[in-house]
């Protein structure tokens, strides 16, 4: 959850992520911010994120976003 | 379309809308089908061909896609993880061929009637340059009536079955009602094969709040087109046309002028054939939220041609910043730059990308390909500088959530939009740097103390009404904006309320409408698209 929370702090700085549950309906994460948080995710963890798994429900907290990782992982 | 177009097919829906009712539940989509077969060959003839080729071509392509991922889920059950692997390379690029073969030769079709002349002219002047002789031969084209929009969804549906995320259509029928359903074929909405095409098989039952609601939906896009758009355009032609008579005041109240001409004429061409569907039960993809409330460019451009917006991020967007060359040069900028500018930058080539092809989809133009250009420089400039943005309200303690940080971002953002639409109305690049360098050296208030700006076209009658109009267009967005939904409410109220609202729209329309003898009618803009 750490890292996670570290990296969208450096894509997005001066946001609080924590407790937060409508990151990108709120538009705080838009599209070309998810994709600079993928390109890190998937270099950090050594996933695969497809287009398929862009979707609000996957990036709207950071408790969606481990549990994507976490998915993709195993 | 002109506003008599739209009371014709306003007149074809209700006449579907009687038929649709009166046949059996589970038979009513192929009323849909026919009714809009029907229409697309009254007014095309025979460019009825091609929404058949590219059907033709995307059910067939579709299918393939399926197949070959059903035999590949099948084989790889009994396979060890090395062989998975191999398998499911090879059955990739087979995907990528079949699906790549249907994309270039659908986006084939639309850039060769869309684009050929253009790049025929570029051609011979480039020749010209050098003192060449030589003469690309210039052919006489047509637009087919909605093709800018349903090869769009075909490709989206073709996509989205090479990704998995559905399976393909069994029924030929049934993806020709998806791709040529009426209401959608002259602006769109640009629909999705997965919501869209459940609602279309699916035969609904007559509902009073459906119904009423659609009519009061397809009122209120005549009382934005006739009453305000219509109206307010006489200014804008004046200005656009003639633009070295006016000073710069005036130049940029008729920017403002056809930001809103723009606005009422588009969203209400799409509340109109909404409510039309309306009608059927049938609830087609949002195309506007309130788009004058955003804060920034890009929340701008996530409120206005939505459809538009959203087919592109998530059919080229993602699809070239999740591809394989973009994650290596993620990973090359990660090694030579910091993280900041590391995860930019291959965002910043896919966004560059996106809008390019939004910019050169509204037509074969330079000051198209600038349009989208403009509005790549500014989210980019945005997202560069957002960082510095962090630092300096932190620094000020300034809340960039609250109401005056908020307005002054809105006011911003409209002054952006309202440039970039002044670019998107010129009749060429080069008039729009004239016209604007001429705003921004010549402003002078007296033309509007003078009255001067009742010779635009328009009197004080005029100004009357599109002030009124945009008054109650304005109220209506804001409630909504705050939640509360008017045309909703009033479609599900009480028969006191609505009656009196309809009757009162139609009242406003037929009064005050910019049509009859002294009006031109007035094409609707993004049907030319």
């Amino acid at each position: 959850m750490d890292e996670i929370l570290e990296i969208l702090g450096e894509v997005k700085p001066g946001v609080n992520f924590e407790g937060e549950t409508d990151l990108v309906e709120s538009g705080i994460l838009d599209s070309m911010t998810i994709i600079q948080l993928v390109a890190r995710l998937t270099d950090e963890f050594d996933i695969e994120i497809t287009p398929l798994d862009l979707v609000p429900e996957n990036f709207n907290s950071v408790e969606a976003i481990k549990a994507l990782v976490d998915r993709l992982a195993d | 379309m002109t506003y008599t177009s739209y009371l014709f097919f306003f007149g074809f829906a209700v006449i579907v809308f009687m038929v649709y009712s009166l046949v059996p539940v589970k038979r009513r989509w192929i009323v849909l089908l026919v009714g809009s077969c029907l229409f697309y060959a009254v007014n095309s003839g025979f460019s009825i061909i091609y929404l058949a080729v590219t059907t033709l071509t995307s059910f067939f392509c579709a299918q393939k896609l399926t197949r070959i991922q059903d035999d590949f889920k099948a084989a790889k059950k009994e396979l060890s993880k090395e062989e998975k692997k191999k398998l499911k390379d090879k059955v990739t690029k087979k995907k990528k061929l079949f699906a790549g073969a249907a994309i270039v030769f659908n986006l084939g079709i639309l850039a060769f009637l869309k684009y050929y002349n253009f790049f025929a002219e570029q051609v011979t002047n480039v020749f010209g340059l050098f003192h060449l002789d030589f003469e690309m031969p210039l052919v006489r084209l047509l637009l087919p009536l909605g093709i800018s929009y349903y090869t769009l969804q075909a490709i989206g549906y073709i996509v989205d079955t090479y990704r998995g995320k559905y399976k393909a259509e069994k029924n030929f029928a049934k993806l020709a009602l998806f791709l040529s359903f009426f209401p959608q074929m002259t602006e769109g909405p640009i629909g999705r094969y997965d919501a869209l095409m459940p609602q279309l098989y699916k035969g609904h039952t007559y509902s009073n709040e459906n119904f009423t609601g659609g009519i009061i939906l397809v009122l209120w896009g005549f009382f934005k087109k006739l009453v305000i758009s219509d109206r307010i355009s006489y200014i804008v032609g004046v200005v656009f046309s003639d633009y070295n008579d006016y000073s710069g005041l005036l130049i940029a109240i008729s920017a403002i002028c056809y930001t809103i001409q723009l606005y009422t004429d588009f969203s209400g061409c799409i509340d109109i054939m909404t409510g039309i569907s309306k009608m059927f039960g049938i609830e087609l993809a949002v195309n506007f939220r309130q788009p004058f409330f955003s804060r920034s460019v890009a929340e701008f451009w996530r409120r206005w041609h939505i459809t538009l917006g959203t087919w592109f991020k998530d059919y080229v967007f993602y699809s070239v910043s999740l591809s394989e060359p973009f994650m290596k040069l993620s990973k090359t900028a990660a090694k030579h730059f910091n993280k900041f500018f590391a995860s930019v930058i291959p965002s910043a080539v896919a966004l560059f990308v996106v809008w390019f092809c939004t910019g050169i989809w509204h037509g074969a133009s330079y000051k198209y390909v600038a349009y989208g250009l403009y509005y790549f420089l500014i989210i980019l400039i945005g997202t560069l500088l957002e960082p510095v943005f962090a630092w300096l309200s932190e620094k000020t303690k300034a809340n960039r959530k609250g109401k005056l940080w908020g307005t002054i971002a809105m006011l911003r953002t409209l002054v952006l939009v309202v440039i970039g639409m002044m670019m998107f109305r010129a009749d060429s690049l080069m008039d729009f740097f004239r016209m604007f360098l001429r705003m921004i050296t010549t402003f002078d208030f007296n033309e509007v103390s003078g009255g001067l700006v009742f010779t635009l076209g328009t009197d004080k009658h005029d100004f009357f009404i599109i002030a009124v109009g945009l008054i109650i267009m304005f109220v209506v967005d804001i409630l909504k904006e705050r939640g509360t939904d008017v045309l909703s409410k009033v479609a599900a109220g009480k028969i006191y309320i609505k009656w009196p609202v309809m009757i009162g729209l139609i009242m406003m329309i037929v009064v005050f409408g910019a049509y009859g003898k002294n009006y031109g009618a007035v094409d609707n803009i993004y049907a030319q698209f």
